[in-house]
C-alpha cells in the first residue's frame, strides 16, 4: 500500500528551520549593516533634497502658507538684481581665488619639495596652519587686521607704498573683493600646497632620471614629467576649489559684520540664499537659488573636467 | 595583546566608550518651564534676571526660562521655529529691523499674537509713545509692545570743544553744526562726526528726523519721495567731497581709540548708544556731554530714533494671558524700569515711568548732565517708523543708493548730483516694489 501524501510531514525539522533563519541572516546581514547610513541619508539628505525640489515652484511663508506659483521663482530669479550680483561676486572671487591659489599652491609644493630648501617640514606647517583655524577665526582676525587708521594692513601698506591710512578695505565696494580674495589665499594656499605635495612625491623619479639622460633641462622635466603626474591631483584640487568658492558664506559674513557690504559688495550666492530663506523667510525663492546654485555648480565641475581631460582615463 | 586596528583606533573607542558612559550617567534635564522666553541683548537678559523672581513669586509654580539667543541668531533662529513648529518660544524681544520680516503672508499666519486689543484695552496705547507701536504694526494690527523710545541727541568731546571755544547752546540748526565742523575739521585726522558713507544705519535717523521714511503707514515704499532726496543732498556732502566734515572707522576697539584720540568729535547717540559710549570709551567720563540734534531748519525737531525692540507672544504659547503678564511685569514696573535705565541709559516707552527719579540724576561721565531727562525731554517728539515685511530689504536698496550717490559726489560733485540721487534712489525703490508686487498674498 502505497503512503499517502498526508502522511509526509511538511513541517520542516527544526535543523532545516535554524538553516533558513541562518540563510536569511546571512542575506539580511548587509542591508541591516547599511541601514543606520540609509535611514540617515533619506530622512536628512534625500527628503530635504526634493522637498527643497517642490518648494522651489511655491511662494511660501511657511509650510502653512505655501502658494503654488509654477516657474514664477525661475522666472523672477532671472530677473532678480540682487541674485545677479551674488553670481557675479561669487563668480569673481572664484575666478580670483581659483586662478591665484593653484599656482602659488603648486609654486610652494615645488618649493617645499626641493631638497635645498631647509626647515622644509616647519614651513609645510607653517604654510598648512591658517586652514586649521577655521573660517570664522580667519574673518574675525582679518577684519581687524583690515581696520582703516589702525589696522595692521593699513599700516604696512602706508610704511611701503604711502597708501592712505584711512583706505576702507570693507567699506569700499570695490576694495571688499580684494580683501576677500586675499584672506581666502592666505587661509588655502598652504591647504592645496598638501595635496601638490602628495602628487609631486609619487611622481615616478625614474622619469626624471631618463629626463635627464635624455638632456632635458628643468623646464622640459617639469613641462613633460612633473605636471602630467600631478595632473589628476591638479584637476581635483582646481574642481574642489570652484565648488568651495562657490559655497563662500562664513568668510563674507563675518568679514562684512553679518551683512553683504557696502553696496552688497561682499554679497555671495550662499549669503543670498541664506538671507533669503532665514532671514526673509521666503524658503520657496531660497529653494529656487539652491536648486540653480546646485546645477550651476554641476555644469561648470562638468565643464572643467570635459577641458582638463579628466575623464579620459588610464594616462 | 595588541588591538588589531592600532592605537589611534583603540583611543578613538576608549573616548566614545567613555562619553557615551558620561552622557548615559548625566543626562541633560528636561527643561519644564511655564514660559519660555528669548531676548537678544545682555543688558535686557540681565535685567529680567532679576526682575522674572518676584513674577513668580506672584504666581506659584509658574517658571520662566530667559534665555539669551544673539542677535543674528534671534531672526534666522526664530524663522526656522515659525517654519518647524518646533521650539518656539512664548515671548521673544525682537530687533525693530527684523520685527518686519516675521509680519510677512496673510495675517492669520503671522506667528506672533494680534496685541492690539490688549493694547487698547490696558490703555498702554496711550500710555506709551504711540510713535513706538509703529514699527511694530502691520496693516492696522499691533504685534509688539515696545519696549524702549531711543530718542537721538549728538554725543560730543566737551573738552574739546570748550578748547576750540565751541558753544554748544548756538547750534540750532543743521547749517550752524556744518558751518563749525567745516572750520574745526582736519583731513585725516579730525572730523567734527561720525557718519558713514558706505551704509544707511545713520543715514534713517536723519530721514525720519525729516518725517520721512522706508515706508509710509499703509506699507508702501516711501524711499524715493522727496524728503529722501533731500535727506540723501544733505548727507552726502557730509561724508564725500572736499567740505566733508564727517567720517567712520568702524566700531568696537577702533571706535574706542579714535574717540580718545579726537579722531570723531561728535557722534549720533540713541540713548543705548550712550550707553556703549560709556563702556566703550571708559576713559573720556567727564570729557563727553550730550547736546540735541541740529535741527533741519530753525524751530524744527530736535532728535530722531535709531533702534528698538519689540517683545512679542507667539501663537505657540499655550498661556497667552500669562504671557502678557509678563511682559507687563517686565515692561511697566516704574522701579524696575528706573534701575534698568541706570543700567543701561534706555528710556522706556512708558512715558510715566520718566517721572521716577531716576532720570533726574546727573551723570559724572557725561559731564554730569541729567541724562534720562535731556533723553526725555525729546521723546515726545520722536518721530514715526513705519515697517514693512521688506524692511530688510528696503535697508539694503536704501544703502546701495548710498554708495553710489557718494561715488558719483566724489567724481563729479555737485554736478548733475540732484538728477542722479533722484534717479538712484528711484531704482532702489522700484526694486523694493517689484519685490513686493512678487508677494502673492
Amino acid at each position: 500500500m502505497a503512503t499517502r501524501p498526508t502522511d509526509i510531514s511538511l513541517t520542516p525539522t527544526r535543523a532545516a528551520r535554524t538553516s533558513r533563519w541562518f540563510v536569511l541572516q546571512y542575506k539580511m546581514a548587509p542591508y541591516l549593516f547599511v541601514s543606520p547610513f540609509l535611514i540617515l541619508f533619506f530622512t536628512f539628505g534625500a527628503y530635504p533634497i526634493v522637498k527643497s525640489l517642490i518648494l522651489a515652484f511655491y511662494a511660501t511663508n511657511g509650510p502653512k502658507s505655501a502658494v503654488f506659483v509654477g516657474l514664477e521663482n525661475f522666472r523672477f530669479l532671472l530677473s532678480d538684481s540682487d541674485f545677479h550680483k551674488a553670481v557675479w561676486n561669487t563668480a569673481v572671487f572664484a575666478f580670483w581665488s581659483v586662478f591665484l591659489q593653484l599656482p602659488l599652491s603648486l609654486g610652494l609644493a615645488l618649493l617645499l619639495n626641493s631638497r635645498w630648501v631647509r626647515g622644509r617640514e616647519l614651513l609645510r606647517l607653517a604654510f598648512f596652519s591658517p586652514n586649521l583655524l577655521g573660517q570664522v577665526f580667519v574673518g574675525v582676525l582679518f577684519s581687524v587686521l583690515f581696520i582703516p587708521q589702525y589696522g595692521l594692513v593699513n599700516r604696512f601698506l602706508h610704511f611701503v607704498a604711502g597708501v592712505p591710512l584711512d583706505t576702507k578695505w570693507l567699506a569700499n565696494p570695490n576694495l571688499v573683493m580684494p580683501a576677500l580674495v586675499l584672506t581666502s589665499l592666505w587661509m588655502y594656499v598652504g591647504f592645496n600646497m598638501i595635496y601638490f605635495l602628495a602628487a609631486l612625491q609619487a611622481v615616478d623619479k625614474d622619469l626624471y632620471e631618463a629626463a635627464t639622460v635624455d638632456g632635458a633641462n628643468a623646464w622640459h622635466q617639469f613641462w613633460a614629467v612633473t605636471l602630467p603626474g600631478i595632473k589628476p591631483v591638479a584637476v581635483f584640487v582646481l574642481v574642489m576649489s570652484t565648488i568651495g568658492s562657490f559655497q563662500l558664506f562664513e568668510l563674507p559674513w563675518i568679514m562684512l559684520n553679518n551683512s553683504a557690504g557696502p553696496d552688497q559688495a561682499g554679497l555671495t550666492i550662499v549669503m543670498y540664499l541664506y538671507q533669503t530663506g532665514f532671514v526673509t523667510g521666503d524658503l520657496g525663492y531660497a529653494s529656487t537659488v539652491g536648486w540653480t546654485l546646485a546645477l550651476g555648480v554641476l555644469m561648470i565641475s562638468l565643464f572643467q573636467m570635459r577641458v582638463t581631460g579628466a575623464w579620459k582615463g588610464g594616462d | 595583546m595588541r588591538f588589531p586596528y592600532g592605537p589611534a583606533a583603540l583611543s578613538m573607542l576608549i573616548l566614545s566608550i567613555l562619553s557615551g558612559v558620561w552622557l548615559a550617567f548625566n543626562p541633560v534635564p528636561p527643561k519644564k518651564a511655564t514660559l519660555v522666553m528669548w531676548t537678544f541683548a545682555k543688558t535686557h537678559y540681565d535685567a529680567y534676571k532679576q526682575a522674572i523672581p518676584s513674577f513668580e513669586a506672584k504666581h506659584p509654580g509658574v517658571k520662566v526660562d530667559l534665555q539669551l539667543v544673539s542677535w543674528q541668531a534671534v531672526t534666522s533662529r526664530l524663522q526656522a521655529a515659525f517654519l518647524s513648529d518646533l521650539d518656539v518660544p512664548d515671548l521673544v524681544e525682537v530687533e525693530i529691523s527684523a520685527a518686519g520680516s516675521f509680519f510677512r503672508g496673510p495675517l492669520k499666519d503671522v506667528g506672533f499674537l494680534d496685541l492690539t486689543d490688549r493694547i487698547k484695552k490696558s490703555g498702554l496705547y496711550d500710555r506709551m509713545v504711540r510713535a513706538r507701536f509703529a514699527p511694530y504694526t502691520s496693516r492696522g494690527h499691533i504685534f509688539g509692545l515696545p519696549h524702549d523710545v531711543h530718542p537721538v541727541m549728538i554725543a560730543y568731546r566737551r573738552d574739546i570743544f570748550d578748547q576750540l571755544g565751541i558753544d554748544v547752546s548756538k547750534i540750532h540748526t543743521w547749517d550752524d553744526f556744518i558751518a563749525i565742523g567745516r572750520k574745526v575739521t582736519i583731513p585725516g585726522k579730525r572730523y567734527m562726526l561720525e557718519l558713514p558713507d558706505s551704509e544707511s544705519s545713520r543715514f534713517e535717523p536723519l530721514l525720519y528726523q525729516r518725517g520721512g521714511g522706508l515706508f509710509d503707514p499703509q506699507g508702501n515704499c516711501t524711499m524715493d519721495n522727496e524728503i529722501a532726496v533731500q535727506t540723501m543732498l544733505f548727507y552726502v556732502p557730509l561724508v564725500a567731497g572736499p567740505n566733508r566734515i564727517a567720517s567712520d572707522l568702524g566700531g568696537g576697539q577702533i571706535f574706542t581709540r579714535a574717540v580718545e584720540d579726537g579722531y570723531f568729535l561728535c557722534m549720533i547717540a540713541p540713548d543705548w548708544r550712550s550707553k556703549t559710549i560709556e563702556v566703550d570709551v571708559p576713559k573720556m567720563r567727564g570729557k563727553m556731554a550730550l547736546m540735541p540734534l541740529p535741527a533741519v531748519y530753525p524751530g524744527g525737531r530736535r532728535t530722531s530714533t535709531w533702534g528698538g525692540t519689540m517683545i512679542g507672544i507667539t501663537k505657540h504659547c499655550k498661556y497667552p494671558d500669562l504671557a502678557w503678564e509678563l511682559a507687563l511685569h517686565l515692561y511697566l514696573n516704574k522701579d524696575d524700569l528706573a534701575q534698568r535705565f541706570r543700567d543701561t541709559n534706555i528710556l522706556p516707552a512708558l512715558k510715566e515711568a520718566w517721572d521716577h527719579p531716576a532720570y533726574d540724576e546727573p551723570r559724572p561721565y557725561w559731564s554730569n548732565q541729567p541724562l534720562g531727562r535731556l533723553y526725555a525731554q525729546l521723546a515726545p517728539d520722536v518721530p514715526f517708523q513705519y515697517t514693512s515685511p521688506f524692511v530688510g530689504t528696503a535697508k539694503g536698496k536704501l544703502s546701495e543708493a548710498l554708495v553710489a550717490c557718494v561715488q558719483y559726489y566724489k567724481q563729479h560733485g555737485d554736478k548733475g548730483f540732484e538728477e542722479f540721487v533722484r534717479k538712484r534712489l528711484k531704482q532702489s525703490a522700484d526694486e523694493v516694489r517689484r519685490l513686493m508686487r512678487r508677494n502673492p498674498y
